[in-house]
């Protein structure tokens, strides 16, 4: 407000200024105090209402009124001794004419400056302070006066009273408790007034103008600064050139003089000249792979293709099918019969970017591509009719009950026994296929061996937990008593000091009979059946392998001495088959994936074998010692030369099904393997006894005659001693006869 | 025991480096490694062990040869790439504050690299750059085809279509081109120059869009390489045949839509007078000189020869055939001795022994019907030494006009229709020339020779296009028909068709020849076979069909059992093949059935198109 009064051309002291701001603060905390006593306020009434006129009529009067310093200093003093006088109300402005400028100003009472001018601690005879007024409830008073003396309660009404008192007194409800006096007290006009601006959301402060226009103080027309604000001299670099400046300059200067900056360079650098390049020697650097040239387009890229390269409605189909990326061809044959109806292509730019990509983003191999006929890749070998005899046509069949697991052929290779599930041994004629003995058995048969002794003829026969030695009928009366007196002596031998949990039985000579075994070894207890029988070579020694049972189900009886033992104390893995070396006292054991081959007379381990198959089914050593086949049930065939390497020398894969057993001829150069998927493959094998010169290994013959039952094909092959000839049983319960 | 080796200290994980690995010793961002990779051809290597090359990792990567981006580490495309990024800061924030001058200043001295180094580098011979050009020629010709818009500035498209136009300038007056394929995907155009061919292909003249799939900045880095190489091979190709090299534009002729006849060959001769020197001169003048400098000058110079205006190259195409093969832009004019001598320097420069497929259409002047797109056979028209002239719908600078007396073809694509207004001497005009459709003159190139016309006619079912570039060796050749076995076997079947009702006509006797004949089929030895002869006589079967049936039977019986006892033993041995070349073998045998099986289809659709075509003939 006072702000208002300046008047503009006027340099103004800022003390001034501030003194004049003081006034409005002043008021607007009388105005905030609302302990004005009531017989004042009663009184103030008429002066409280001009307030607000007088403070719009400075504000409309802010620019032709002038002030100056002298009277100001007497508005202070006016206005404190006129609030000494009627207390808390604005004081009241004369208005008298200046004797300096012969204008008419307003000039307040002066304030005094002593203790008493300060309104706010003027009445209230309560004196207790701001406490809690709560802590009167009781009491007769509410407080102190200032002479220590009780301020009495005044006395209330009752509601009735209270209502009557609203009902008659016009100001009733202008009145509000006062909680220090007691009572109620009629609001103020300025009260009244704040109550008034809050509901209707102004400023509480009716002094404040929310919208005064701008004061422009030092700035604005008229009031640029013209003294300076510093009386220092002006610096000598605001006046002399500058030397850094001129050197750069100089530089720039000496630049272009020396041609090292061309003032107005003609744009042409984006503009590549073409010079002879290839002009000069090349480095000697290999020339980068050039990158494959794209297909040439054939006959069906033709806009006019013959008809046959037109694909059918299938094909389409087929082709739209496709991922894009699958299609052997990125589009299709059309004919148009004209040049001009033939539209623009599609994937143009997608192909050429496809292009781009496989230049830069496609990782390039040099390969040499191969041109040669796929058939000289297959081995030469001899032909089969060059290496004739072998088996290629069935000329027998024997057929059983039950699958004929075991076949074995004895030594004169006359005479076939052949076991199956149902329990029953056939012994029958290799020439002409006539049964001549048959026995029965309690249970499945295991394996089945013949003797390999000349002078004595018998053959063993597993079943579960036994092994039962038979002797075949219509033998020459030399032949059966030494086979009796071997088998059964009249003096049996000295029983061993360690005793054996294998058990050797012979039934008295009384009920000795061509049915009966004559000679039982019973196997211990829970060991399972006998899966395979290996004579030795000299036919004293039989080792048998059971399915279940300690040691690995690895037995080894001899039968001079009627004794059995276990030749492993523990062994790793299940035992699948056991061999006899056929020339040296080796031992081969074949588990689930490993060959090991023992020295029984040093007893020691020599060398395992690891054929990488993952479950040993079948295993055969060439009559020489020096080879052995291992065949598996995930169809390899493993051939180890044992004086090369641990490892196989041939891995074939032939079968298509598990491979069920393998034999080597005992004279010919031949083996045979049999699988699950009803075949005999026939193989030629040479070995050479030039160490430098690899056997030679020529598939044969292919023979197909046995059904696969149940998932099982040929069970076992095995080879008559002096005829290339071959003795196959297969699942379906028949025995083959294979003839050259 | 050799001495213990730390992991990934040597071999695969040494000379490999991924491309995260790449980029971040290379200091630069994806895409300027993309880029430099373009520029540079270097690509991907496939490690033989990914394990082994990627620490033991398996994940998919991309491996680089280390010794590459080791190359690239020093590679003033790089540096040129990381000033361009300061650059562009440098301007942005130029640009930002709203300082104008510095920021023109900046764009000024915008970093720019170069790229004929790369070219040196990577095509040390001018041969190993004419045989990889074929890439960068389908590009430029694409892009001279794309209308431009914000990612193809103008500037680019018109540079492109004057690299394509400078090509086929080159081509045909070398006359180097070979072959021409029309395929649904565009023309397919094969050239040999300098005993490289080189294949390219352009899109039929529609306008292309780029489809959204295609990432435009790897096209446009190709594009960059591949306008440089052009640039530096047609110099060579250029200056080596005595031209001057870029060939000066006539505005005028290009606003006209002239296409490559605006440009104009110029012999070198002509500005320098020796050789050596020429070269030095050639690469001085087209530094310095504009190409319009150039036609001025040598404007000066053949202002002595009276009435020639600027083109050295044109002759009179009547004088003689061996001018016409020389001869480049044909315009009738008088012939005088000036340019008689300079077309026996041309000669001399050109020094090109050319067989008489090069000058196969020099005999004959074709006219273009305004329905064929004239940049085609122009090209093809012009490159085996015709003369060719087009209506003013396709663009200006026609040689002749329509009623020219000279034109022998029309090449024309439109159906036949009468027209009843006639004059006499129109149809005069149309019976003493031939009309042919546009694949005439294409068959006739690729056959190398001029094939009759009667086929081709306006208005007749075209016999099919071919590839001139052949297929696989053993594909189905549809030019030679059915090969013998299915032949014979199609004809058996027709036999077969015929015989029964023979047999019911003939009953008895038949039965007898039957015998007979099976007698014959059956003889083995000589003494058989004539017994057998005899039987056949007597049954009255006569010599030919006797021969054949005997020829037929022991085909087929030496077919069956012997192949039969091979096929088995091979089996067999095939058991005896390691693992290795048991995979090698099937995949050999596969892919040869395959080949067989795509011919037998092939094979199958004509005989069925063939039964189908005779049963019409037949119906009909």
């Amino acid at each position: 407000m006072a702000a208002k009064r300046k008047q503009p051309s006027r340099d103004e002291d800022p003390r001034t200024e501030a003194t004049t701001f003081r006034a409005p603060v002043e008021t607007l905390e009388m105005l905030s105090d609302d302990e004005g006593p009531e017989e004042d306020a009663a009184s103030d009434d008429g002066q409280v209402d001009e307030f607000p006129e007088i403070d719009a009529a400075s504000d409309s009067e802010a620019e032709d009124e002038v002030d100056e310093e002298g009277s100001d200093e007497e508005d202070f003093e006016e206005e404190d001794s006129d609030d000494s006088l009627d207390r808390d109300i604005f004081p009241k402005p004369k208005t008298i004419i200046s004797d300096i400028t012969g204008q008419p100003k307003r000039v307040y009472p002066e304030i005094e400056p002593d203790y008493d001018s300060d309104s706010s601690t003027e009445d209230a005879p309560n004196r207790v302070g701001d406490v809690p007024m709560h802590w009167y409830d009781d009491l007769p008073h509410v407080g102190y006066d200032m002479d220590g003396k009780k301020v009495l309660r005044p006395a209330r009404g009752d509601e009735l009273d209270k209502f009557l008192q609203t009902v008659e007194d016009p100001s009733a409800w202008t009145s509000a408790f006062d909680k220090t006096a007691q009572m109620d007290r009629p609001l103020s006009a300025e009260e009244l007034d704040i109550i008034r601006r809050l509901y209707a959301n102004e400023v509480p402060d009716a002094g404040y103008d929310p919208y005064e226009p701008m004061t422009e103080f030092f700035t604005g027309k008229g009031k640029e600064e013209v003294m300076p604000l510093s009386a220092a001299p002006e610096p000598k670099r605001r006046w002399v050139p500058s030397k850094w400046e001129k050197q750069k300059v100089m530089k720039i200067v000496r630049a272009i003089r020396q041609g090292r900056i061309i003032p107005s360079k003609p744009k042409t650098a984006s503009k590549l000249e073409f010079y002879a390049i290839w002009s000069e020697p090349s480095t000697s650097h290999a020339p980068p792979l050039p990158a494959p040239k794209p297909r040439l387009p054939t006959n069906s890229e033709s806009y006019n293709p013959p008809e046959e390269y037109l694909p059918t409605e299938a094909e389409r189909a087929e082709w739209e099918a496709l991922d894009p990326e699958d299609r052997e061809h990125d589009y299709l044959p059309k004919k148009h019969s004209a040049l001009r109806l033939v539209p623009a292509y599609d994937r143009f730019i997608k192909e050429r970017f496809n292009r781009q990509l496989d230049l830069y983003l496609a990782p390039r191999i040099q390969r040499v591509k191969l041109n040669i006929d796929p058939s000289t890749l297959i081995p030469k070998l001899p032909s089969p009719q060059s290496l004739k005899p072998f088996p290629n046509y069935k000329s027998l069949k024997f057929t059983h009950s039950g699958r004929a697991r075991c076949i074995s052929i004895s030594p004169d290779g006359a005479w076939v026994i052949s076991g199956d599930e149902n329990g029953i041994v056939s012994l029958w004629e290799v020439n002409v296929g006539r049964e001549v003995k048959r026995w029965k058995f309690e249970g499945k048969i295991g394996a089945l061996e013949w003797c390999p002794r000349t002078d004595v003829s018998y053959f063993v026969v597993g079943i579960e937990e036994a092994l039962h030695f038979v002797i075949p009928p219509n033998l020459s009366s030399t032949v059966l008593l030494l086979t009796q007196s071997v088998l059964a002596p009249t003096t049996l031998p000295p029983a061993p000091e360690t005793p054996s949990p294998v058990k050797w039985v012979t039934p008295p000579t009384s009920s000795w009979s061509p049915d009966t075994a004559i000679l039982t070894v019973q196997l211990p207890q829970s060991s399972g059946l006998p899966k395979q029988i290996a004579w030795h070579r000299r036919g004293d020694y039989m080792a048998t392998v059971s399915s279940g049972g300690t040691q690995g189900g690895v037995w080894m009886h001899q039968i001079t001495r009627r004794h059995s033992q276990a030749p492993f104390k523990k062994i790793r893995g299940a035992v699948q088959l056991v061999l006899f070396h056929p020339l040296k006292p080796h031992f081969f054991v074949a588990t689930q994936q490993y060959v090991r081959i023992y020295n029984l007379s040093e007893q020691k381990l020599l060398k395992t074998l690891t054929p990488g198959i993952k479950w040993i089914s079948s295993m055969d050593v060439h009559p020489s010692g020096d080879h052995l086949i291992v065949g598996g049930y995930d169809r390899k065939l493993c051939w180890f030369d044992l004086e090369l390497s641990d490892k196989p020398y041939k891995i074939l894969r032939y079968h298509t099904r598990a491979i069920r057993s393998l034999a080597f001829h005992p004279t010919y150069p031949l083996f045979a393997s049999s699988s699950d998927d009803g075949a005999i493959q026939v193989f030629h094998s040479r070995v050479y006894n030039d160490l430098m010169t690899d056997p030679l290994i020529v598939p044969l013959k292919i023979l197909r005659g046995h059904t696969v039952k149940e998932g099982l094909g040929v069970l076992q092959v095995k080879w008559c001693a002096r005829q290339p000839w071959l003795v196959s049983g297969g699942a379906d319960g028949t025995v083959g006869l294979w003839c050259s | 025991m050799g001495r213990l080796r730390a992991k990934g200290k040597a071999g695969a994980a040494k000379a490999y480096v991924t491309r995260t690995s790449a980029i971040k010793k290379l200091q630069c961002s994806l895409a300027d490694f993309r880029r430099l990779c373009i520029l540079k051809g270097i690509f991907p290597r496939e490690p033989r062990s990914r394990k082994r090359a990627n620490k033991g990792s398996s994940a998919p990567t991309s491996f680089y040869y280390a010794k590459d981006i080791a190359y690239l580490a020093h590679e003033p495309v790089l540096k040129k790439l990381r000033e361009h990024k300061a650059f562009a800061k440098k301007l942005s924030r130029a640009l930002g504050r709203g300082e104008w001058s510095d920021a023109k200043s900046l764009e000024d001295n915008k970093p720019v690299y170069r790229l004929d180094h790369i070219i040196k580098e990577r095509y040390p011979t001018f041969i190993d750059a004419v045989r990889d050009i074929d890439d960068a020629l389908c590009m430029v010709f694409l892009f001279a085809s794309l209308p431009s818009n914000a990612r193809l500035p103008p500037s680019l498209i018109e540079n492109c279509s004057r690299l394509a136009a400078e090509w086929q300038l080159y081509v045909m007056h070398t006359r180097a081109l070979r072959k021409t394929f029309l395929s649904i995907k565009g023309i397919y155009y094969q050239a040999e120059v300098m005993d490289q061919t080189v294949t390219w292909l352009v899109p039929y003249q529609f306008t292309q869009s780029i489809p959204a799939d295609v990432d435009v900045r790897v096209m446009l880095t190709f594009l960059e390489l591949y306008q440089t190489l052009l640039g530096f091979v047609y110099f060579k190709l250029y200056t080596d045949s005595g031209l001057v090299y870029p060939p000066p534009l006539d505005v005028k002729k290009d606003e006209g839509g002239a296409g490559v006849g605006a440009f104009s060959l110029q012999s070198t001769s002509q500005s320098a007078p020796s050789a050596p020197p020429k070269v030095r001169a050639v690469q001085i003048e087209g530094r310095t000189i504009s190409g319009k400098d150039v036609r001025q000058a040598i404007k000066s110079m053949a202002g002595v020869d009276s009435e020639v205006d600027g083109d050295v190259d044109m002759q009179n195409p009547d004088s003689n055939p061996m001018e016409v093969d020389e001869e480049f832009v044909p315009q009738p004019s008088t012939s005088d001795p000036h340019s008689a001598a300079s077309l026996t320097t041309l000669k001399a420069l050109a020094a090109l022994p050319q067989s008489l497929t090069t000058s196969l259409f020099s005999p004959y002047s074709f006219y273009l019907s305004r329905e064929t797109p004239r940049p085609i056979f122009e090209f093809i028209v012009r490159s085996f030494g015709g003369r060719i002239g087009w209506p003013a719908s396709s663009g200006s600078g026609s040689p002749f006009e329509e009623s020219d007396e000279s034109i022998t073809h029309v090449i024309i694509d439109r159906p036949v229709v009468e027209r009843a207004d006639e004059s006499s001497e129109e149809r005069e005009r149309r019976l003493r020339r031939k009309y042919v459709q546009p694949q005439w003159v294409v068959d006739c190139i690729n056959a190398g020779k001029i094939l009759l016309e009667e086929p081709y006619t306006q208005g007749k079912t075209l016999p099919p296009h071919l590839s001139p570039f052949g297929e696989y060796e053993g594909a189905y050749d549809p030019a030679l028909g059915l090969t013998g076995q299915t032949a014979q076997e199609s004809e058996s079947e027709d036999e077969d068709v015929v015989i029964p009702e023979a047999d019911e006509e003939e009953g008895e006797g038949q039965l007898a020849e039957k015998t007979a004949l099976r007698a014959a089929a059956d003889a083995n030895d000589a003494a058989s076979l004539r017994a057998a002869e005899l039987a056949a006589e007597v049954a009255g079967v006569d010599y030919g069909t006797f021969e054949k049936e005997v020829r037929k039977s022991r085909k087929k019986s030496k077919a069956a059992p012997e192949d039969g006892a091979e096929e088995g033993e091979q089996d067999m041995n095939k058991m005896m093949m390691s693992n290795k070349q048991k995979k090698l073998y099937e995949k050999m045998k596969y892919s040869q059935k395959k080949k067989a099986s795509e011919r037998e289809t092939l094979e199958e659709k004509k005989q069925l198109l063939q039964k189908q075509k005779r049963r019409e003939a037949k119906a009909g």
